[in-house]
């Protein structure tokens, strides 16, 4: 197979495609085809996290990722908004610690984090937390406030 | 982008037909793809086709008795959060946290691994100190091979073109450990590494050196310094001294041969000392 159609469940939504190449990457089909421009490029190599998405809830990094290897699974980015009040817990996490500055890894740490609280639950540690985070990068360097968020979630937790 | 068809065969034989149809050298294996996508991005694969292995039925974690066998596509994630894993094979989940990161995690493989043999993968060095061995199908049958032996340098395996590595068998859960240098915890390649491991059946040690090109290797003269079960402080030392001259340390960007000498005895140190600590040592 060259390429064919696929099926996403994106956000809760049913997304669908014809003709997606063999070889499109799911950051690409995410961004190009469905527009969904929140999930980011940065390295491409699978070293910097900007691109993290969950897939059926695990984080995955969307640009080391073939899309038809995905196929028919459900997708969640930093745009699920309401569908994920996890995620929506994370994002006031982030936003009341001043947490980015330029933001363009925000939605990578944010998703991130949030396939971990999903992964883990109540058992989430701090250390659990931040491990979750280390593959991401921030070029601002804005990793402190980052760690507050942690912090503030582990108090928060529900 | 570089182009490629992808096919997802629905069973081993399957599988097999497909790489045939597409030899020589036009087919790739995907598994978690963590390795191979790179590899093509960069042009240093020129798959035709891309065999898929996601509708295989090995992603398993099988007990029986003291051994265990893990299935070559489950994600290394799998097994870092099986609470048995950890606790019986405790060398082996922390060699598995240390690869790149929990999202990269969530797809690499074992089987992926062991097949692209990197000089710095974190798993080999534990693998050998494990006497793992791995299963390798093909449309001639089932073979085994120690780690060992199925490792041969970067990229180059014991592995014919139809076939394909099903899974990776341990023999006994060993108290076991995993150290490293490296410049960051996360997606970065250790400058060297030691996993270290003692069998409570004859209560011998094996000691394996990761980051050393062509391949990670055992350090034996190590591992006899250690004499079985608890070794005395002098034997610790004796052992630290074999692996700094066992090994051939090269000098690269990462770090110097005298750095990394100096690096690998302190190493052997901690992970003789971690090993002992675990659980089920045997005194
Ligand atoms: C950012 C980043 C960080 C990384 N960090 C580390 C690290 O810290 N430590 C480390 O050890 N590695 C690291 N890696 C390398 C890689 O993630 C691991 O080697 C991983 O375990 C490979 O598994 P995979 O399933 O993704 O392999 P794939 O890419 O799917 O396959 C790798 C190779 O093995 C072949 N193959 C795969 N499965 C089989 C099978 N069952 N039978 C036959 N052939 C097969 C493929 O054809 C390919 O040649 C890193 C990679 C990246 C991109
Ligand atoms: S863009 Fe995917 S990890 Fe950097
Ligand atoms: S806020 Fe700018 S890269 Fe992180």
């Amino acid at each position: 197979m060259t390429g064919g159609p696929i099926a996403l469940r994106v956000n809760g939504v049913e997304r669908r495609a014809s003709d997606v190449p063999a070889s499109e990457r799911l950051l690409d089909t995410l961004r190009w085809r469905f527009d969904l421009k929140g999930t980011k490029e940065g390295c491409r190599t699978g070293g910097c996290g900007a691109c993290t998405v969950l897939v059926d809830g695990e984080s995955t990094l969307s640009c080391l990722t073939l899309t038809h290897e995905v196929d028919g699974r459900a997708v969640a980015t930093i745009e699920a908004g309401g569908e994920s009040p996890t995620m929506e817990r994370v994002r006031a996490a982030f936003v009341a610690e001043g947490a980015l500055q330029c933001g363009y890894c925000t939605p990578g740490f944010v998703v991130a984090l949030t396939g971990l609280l999903e992964e883990r639950g109540r058992a989430a540690s701090r250390d659990e937390m931040l491990e979750a985070l280390a593959g991401n990068l921030c070029r601002c360097t804005g990793y402190a406030a980052i760690g507050r968020a942690v912090e503030r979630l582990r108090a928060e937790a529900p | 982008m570089v182009e490629f068809d992808l096919v997802a065969p629905r069973s081993a034989d399957e599988a097999f037909a497909a790489l045939r149809a597409a030899a020589p050298d036009g087919a790739a294996v995907l598994a978690g793809g963590t390795d191979l996508l790179p590899d093509v991005d960069e042009g240093r694969q020129r798959p035709r086709v891309v065999v898929s292995l996601r509708h295989l039925p090995w992603r398993t974690l099988d007990w029986a008795g003291p051994s265990l066998t893990i299935g070559s596509t489950l994600p290394l994630r799998a097994l870092e959060q099986d609470p048995d894993l950890v606790r019986r094979f405790p060398g082996l989940a922390e060699a598995i946290r240390d690869v790149g990161s929990v999202a990269l995690r969530h797809r690499a493989t074992l089987g992926g691994n062991v097949v692209r043999a990197a000089p710095t993968s974190d798993l080999v060095p534990v693998l050998l100190a494990l006497d793992a061995e791995v299963e390798i199908v093909g449309p001639r049958g089932t073979r085994r091979l120690p780690v060992d032996r199925f490792v041969r340098a970067s990229r180059r395996v014991d592995l014919g073109p139809e076939e394909l590595v099903r899974a990776v068998w341990f023999p006994e859960a060993r108290p076991s450990a995993y150290r490293w240098q490296r410049v960051r915890p996360a997606n970065d390649i250790s400058q060297v590494a030691v996993a270290a491991a003692c069998s409570p059946a004859d209560r011998r040690w094996r000691i394996a050196v990761g980051g050393v090109a062509p391949r990670p290797v055992r350090i034996p003269s190590a591992a006899e310094a250690l004499g079985a079960g608890a070794p005395t402080a002098a034997a610790v030392a004796r052992a630290a001294r074999a692996a700094a001259d066992a090994v051939a340390f090269p000098t690269d960007r990462r770090a110097s041969a005298d750095y990394r000498r100096h690096l690998v005895a302190t190493l052997v140190e901690r992970v003789v000392d971690a090993v002992v600590r675990a659980e089920g040592f045997p005194r």
